[in-house]
């Protein structure tokens, strides 16, 4: 007897809206990692460019600009354990590969995926097969060859991938809590980086102060907008010459530059009010508070009160510890879980007698 | 042209689109009771649309509609995990496009055994874990309740909500050469599959829309509505809207896709160990907006490793205080703890004594006939035929720990027969069924399978038995292991409305 | 007897101790020779108390501590009334064939298998042959000759053994304290086919010296068909009298630890434990 079946039942319910600590927490982490390889790719390719272009410098002033990316990274006691001198190829192999720095891009990949691959069904598929294709990339032995042969070409692939990988965030992640924590994670990273970026500068110290406005000191400057991505966007607020208080002043309060300080601040306390859920003029938790005080500041100051009452060197530091200190209350609050791997303890036992 | 010439072009023309059907002439079922084909090469009633259908299908496209569905099965991620040593590869798991049908009036009957069945194990859990009166009454030996590796001497005494302790229940049924259905074996504790019957319902109606809409098939979509309603039906009755959550042990557990699956289904979250702690024994989980009360989970992590503090002390995987927080009456455990000692094979072989005990009855869907080697007679029976017997050991899943005496070499049944004698209590033997078959497309043809069915029983206010569930299918010629780990596939089962 | 309990164990752990989910199995039971009058069990940190019975019959009661804490204390009081010496029965002579046929021998079964303390072991079962040798005589009568021939054949000492040394381990050692003379014990009897169980419990020490370490006692019991679980104390080669007190009783130790538990942080620095057993003297008359 011919019977038409009922449409096939649809999904009874929507998806869960609680989201899991430890969820959180990957979402947070994958997108940080993806942001740190991305920014390194950056740095790194543009100083090797920096240093071909002048081939004529001597060692000292070599090592001396490696020396400053290695002081402003934050990493250098851990290259100082594993590298004698600091040059092009050492520096380079420990940003790239080195798996015993932690904040190399290889490093900072692997945790991606493994982050990622903890939230693979959050996750759309193209979103972990990016993640996925760049680790295995680096894996691959051919990876370190083509760095060898043509690094230009290889921080491309980092920084397509990153790209990529952002873009089909954007373009296929629920605007949703978790979207929420991916976004405050990236640009905390980013407003971390810029800053260090930044303070590679500061590390270079000019032999004499005929250096200052000469050929080297502008495309070290050049440099600093480049590993920004900045350089055309500068061009087009300044027009005219590269000053270096006109660049640091660019990359700290610029409100239109994405990379700016100031930009990304207010994208991270916007997002962070969201995750905190505050609606408050006044904010109820430290992670806000520390948040709306650094913009607040980025809001008002000037590069003069910057460069006279704080010193460029003094105020970045002070911003990197805040945005520390924003994303570990922000961690401890929200995204907080036991470490899986800490064993419980047995009570101990006594004997019988 | 000349005419000739046309006319043999016409003809050779018309060969060309003469469908070439699957349905061979050569299909042989054997001396096996077959499902599609009654003795002789007649096609059962129930199948008779079917074969009209492959009748006219041309084989390209059945070979199309194949492709396809793989291909969906690839592209949606239905697949489990096989681990050797530490890698794990997803596979799918294969599907044979071939159903199988059971007519309505068959269904009836085996629903009712699996009511009866999963009835009288219930209250035999009651009893075990309360007075114990089967163990007085010598129903069973207390011996083999005592010594089974499930009995959980921690679960005792206490109270469950609503009296259920087997809340999805997934029993193995199979056929033997007349055509009659025995119960294989049950299992109690963390049954999986459900996931791959929706998904194996959903790839038919995409292969075969009209020959779907024409046959009247039960749906099975229903499932995990109903199994979310007998989740909540174990939270207390004045939680207005009670927080279920789904326990995995994790990405590395064979099974997590149909974890994930199930989860999204019922629209509940998905846990690990670590995402939930218990304060005061009350069951939290650790979310963004802080700690949210849980009130039941629906755990698919053994006993052994579900809570440290009470079974193996070093497991990662479950929750501190759990089984206290149960005890206290503050959160609902489905299945609850302990059921595996109703799912032990040796305890199986009761059964049918305990739904005489408990219910009066005779059991509707009989047993396959079991020698326990705990059993003095039965014992010696084992060790000098074990050649011809099919050998279990009590406790292990997956199709391991066992011998197919006929299907092994002398060494192999040597290694067995010294294991039995070593530790009589852990196995028991049957004589071997031989199992239906059903058509399978292997390697480019249609030939007989050896296939079961497994039935999922949930238990809630009601006890609801999904129509049809999952039919495993034993690709490898001449073998009788289902098992998804050891090259088994799986089928669609179709339950009529009626009984064509 | 009317005696007054104190047990009292206090961890300290070198930093902090946090997710602590603990058992306590402390009360006293109350069956044909001891009736628990009071009973009181504090915690600090406090923390809400639950109870249950175990499989054994055994009062368990569970709590947790989730906020850090430097150290635990669980302290139990109780006042039990022990039925006097003159009032026990005898335990009669049933012959030693009768297990094989008892009606209810079936439920005894888990304890002549083997356990976590008392695995299966061949130097128990060569131990036992050699102790009893070919006559067998009555269920207790056997049980007795099995533990005085630990008590005669082992040496009492403290800390040759550890909490977690197993009844092989013990008899290889041929010393120990009374945890592992039950063990050693327990394992005869079940070699023998004697259902042998547990029992831990405390002993009124009546000469105790002022000063002198107390700590919780163990012992075992055999079951005896017709009459029901018969006791003997290997450690002083006599049968349990109205000084004993029963905590709790089981296969064997792991059964009935007086206080288990798990917990998150620092390793313990330190256990302490405090057992005193007082002569509570008359009743208080009822008012």
């Amino acid at each position: 007897m011919p019977f038409t079946p009922k449409d096939p039942v649809p999904m009874s319910r929507p998806q869960a809206t609680v989201m899991l600590s430890r969820v959180a927490h990957s979402l947070y982490w994958m997108s940080r990692y993806i942001e740190r390889a991305e920014n390194l790719a950056r740095l790194l390719d543009v100083n090797h460019q920096l240093l071909l272009d002048f081939q004529g410098l001597n060692d000292g002033t070599i090592k001396e600009h490696w020396n400053s990316i290695l002081a402003s990274s934050g990493d250098e006691d851990v290259f100082r354990e594993h590298y004698e001198h600091a040059d092009s190829r050492s520096v380079t192999e420990f940003f790239a590969f080195d798996k015993r720095n932690t904040n190399s891009i290889f490093s900072c990949v692997y945790a991606a995926r493994e982050n990622a691959r903890m939230v693979r069904d959050q996750i759309s598929v193209e979103m972990w097969e990016t993640i996925n294709e760049l680790y295995l990339f680096l894996h691959d032995s051919s990876a370190e060859q083509l760095r060898a042969t043509d690094a230009g070409e290889f921080f491309a692939n980092i920084k397509r991938s990153a790209h990529l990988f952002q873009g089909l965030t954007a373009s296929t992640y629920s605007r949703n809590e978790g979207w929420e924590f991916i976004e405050f994670g990236k640009f905390l990273e980013r407003a971390d980086k810029t800053t260090r970026i930044l303070d590679v500068k500061y590390h270079i110290l000019l032999p004499s102060a005929a250096d200052v406005g000469g050929a080297v000191d502008t495309a070290q400057w050049q440099a600093v907008l480049r590993s920004a991505s900045a350089l055309e966007a500068y061009r087009r607020f300044y027009v005219r010459e590269i000053l270096p208080w006109k660049v640091a002043e660019f990359l700290i309060f610029s409100d239109s530059f994405p990379r700016s300080l100031h930009y990304c601040v207010a994208e991270v306390d916007g997002f962070l009010r969201r995750i905190l859920g505050e609606n408050t003029a006044r904010p109820r938790t430290a992670a806000a508070r520390a948040s709306k005080r650094l913009l607040a500041d980025l809001q008002s100051l000037t590069i003069t009160d910057v460069l006279q009452e704080h010193g460029l060197h003094e105020f970045l530091l002070d911003a990197q510890k805040a945005l520390d200190r924003i994303g570990d209350e922000v961690v401890q609050t929200t995204m907080f879980y036991p470490d899986e791997a800490e064993p419980g303890e047995q009570q101990q036992q006594q004997t019988q007698q | 042209m000349k005419p000739y010439l046309a006319s043999v072009l016409l003809t050779l023309a018309r060969l060309k689109t003469l469908p070439v059907s699957i349905l061979s002439s050569t299909y042989d079922s054997g001396e096996f009771f077959d499902e599609m084909f009654a003795p002789g090469g007649a096609v059962r009633p129930h199948y008779g649309r079917l074969a009209e259908r492959l009748g006219t299908l041309p084989e390209a496209e059945f070979h199309q509609r194949r492709a396809a569905v793989d291909l969906a099965f690839l592209r949606r991620g239905v697949t489990f995990t096989v681990y050797h040593d530490s890698e794990g590869t997803e596979r799918i798991f294969p599907f044979d496009l071939i159903p199988r049908v059971i007519p309505n009036a068959e269904w009836q009957r085996i629903k009712a055994g699996l009511v009866q069945r999963i009835t009288a194990l219930n209250l035999f859990l009651d009893d075990i874990y309360h007075g114990q009166k089967a163990l007085k009454d010598r129903i069973v030996p207390a011996a083999l309740i005592l010594g089974a590796k499930h009995f959980r001497r921690e679960f005792m005494n206490f109270t469950v909500p609503r009296g259920i302790y087997v809340h999805i229940c997934g029993t193995d049924l199979i056929r033997d050469h007349h055509g009659n259905y025995l119960v294989l074996e049950d299992n109690l504790r963390c049954p999986s599959g459900a996931s791959y019957m929706i998904e194996n319902r959903a790839a038919m109606r995409r292969a075969f829309p009209n020959l779907f809409a024409s046959y009247g098939v039960r749906p099975v979509e229903g499932y995990a509505e109903a199994l979310l309603k007998a989740l909540l039906h174990l939270a207390p009755d004045h939680r207005e809207r009670p927080n279920v959550v789904l326990l995995t042990p994790g990405v590395f557990n064979s099974a997590y896709f149909e974890h994930c699956f199930l989860a999204r289904q019922m629209g509940i979250p998905i846990v690990e160990g670590r995402d939930l702690v218990v304060k005061d024994a009350r069951v939290f989980m650790r979310t963004t907006a802080g700690l949210e009360p849980v009130d039941v989970i629906y755990r698919r992590i053994d006993d052994d490793f579900l809570d440290p503090t009470v079974f193996r002390a070093d497991s990662m995987l479950g929750v501190s205080g759990v089984v206290n927080a149960y005890r206290a009456g503050n959160v609902a455990l489905a299945n609850s703890i302990g059921t595996g000692v109703a799912d032990d094979k040796v305890i199986y072989a009761y059964v049918p004594r305990l739904i005489k005990y408990y219910l009066g009855q005779e059991a509707i869907l009989p047993n396959v006939n079991t020698y326990l080697a705990s059993e003095e007679t039965d014992r010696k029976f084992i060790l000098e035929n074990i050649a011809k017997l099919v050998v279990k050991s009590a406790n292990e899943a997956g199709g391991y720990g066992m011998l197919i005496g006929p299907a092994s070499t002398k060494e192999e049944c040597e290694k067995f027969r010294a294991q039995v004698a070593a530790n009589p209590r852990n196995f028991i033997a049957q004589d071997p069924i031989m199992l239906s078959r059903s058509p399978t497309w292997c390697d480019g043809r249609l030939e007989g399978r050896h296939i079961d069915l497994r039935p999922y029983i949930l238990y809630g206010e009601k006890i609801t038995v999904t129509p049809g569930g999952l039919t495993r299918v034993a690709l490898r010629k001449g073998s009788l292991v289902v098992n998804s780990s050891q090259g088994g596939g799986s089928k669609d089962t179709w339950v009529l409305q009626g009984d064509d | 007897m009317n005696l007054r309990l104190l047990h009292r164990t206090m961890f300290t752990y070198a930093g902090s101790a946090r997710d602590s989910f603990n058992e306590a199995r402390l009360r006293p039971v109350n069956d044909a020779t001891q009736t628990c009058r009071s009973f009181a069990l504090r915690t600090e940190p406090a923390v809400p108390l639950r109870n249950y019975l175990d499989f054994y019959g055994n009062v368990v009661h569970y709590f947790d501590i989730s906020t850090p804490h430097k150290k635990l204390v669980i302290e139990a009081e109780s006042e039990i009334e022990t039925v006097p010496d003159t009032a026990r029965p005898l335990v009669p002579a049933v012959p030693v064939g009768d297990l094989a046929t008892f009606p209810d021998r079936e439920l005894y079964a888990e304890f002549l298998s083997p356990s976590h303390y008392v695995p299966e072991d061949v130097t128990l079962w060569h131990e036992a042959k050699e102790a009893l040798g070919e006559s067998r005589t009555t269920v207790f009568g056997d049980a007795i000759r099995l533990a005085r021939h630990v008590f005669k054949t082992f040496a009492y000492k403290p800390n040759s053994t550890g909490v977690s040394t197993l009844a092989p381990a013990a008899l290889k050692l041929r010393s120990g304290v009374c945890q592992d003379f039950a063990h050693v014990t327990i394992g005869l009897c079940r070699q023998s086919s004697l259902p042998a169980r547990y029992v831990s419990g405390y002993f009124f020490n009546d000469k105790r010296k002022p000063g002198e370490a107390e700590a919780s006692h163990a012992w075992f019991e055999v079951m005896v068909p017709g009459y029901g679980w018969a006791g003997y104390d290997p450690t002083h080669d006599r049968a349990p009298d109205e000084r004993y007190v029963k905590l709790a009783t089981g296969r064997d130790y792991a059964d009935i630890r007086p206080v288990s538990g798990t917990y998150r942080g620092a390793p313990t620095r330190a256990l302490k434990v405090e057992v005193a057993v007082r002569d509570a003297g008359a009743p208080v008359a009822a008012s």
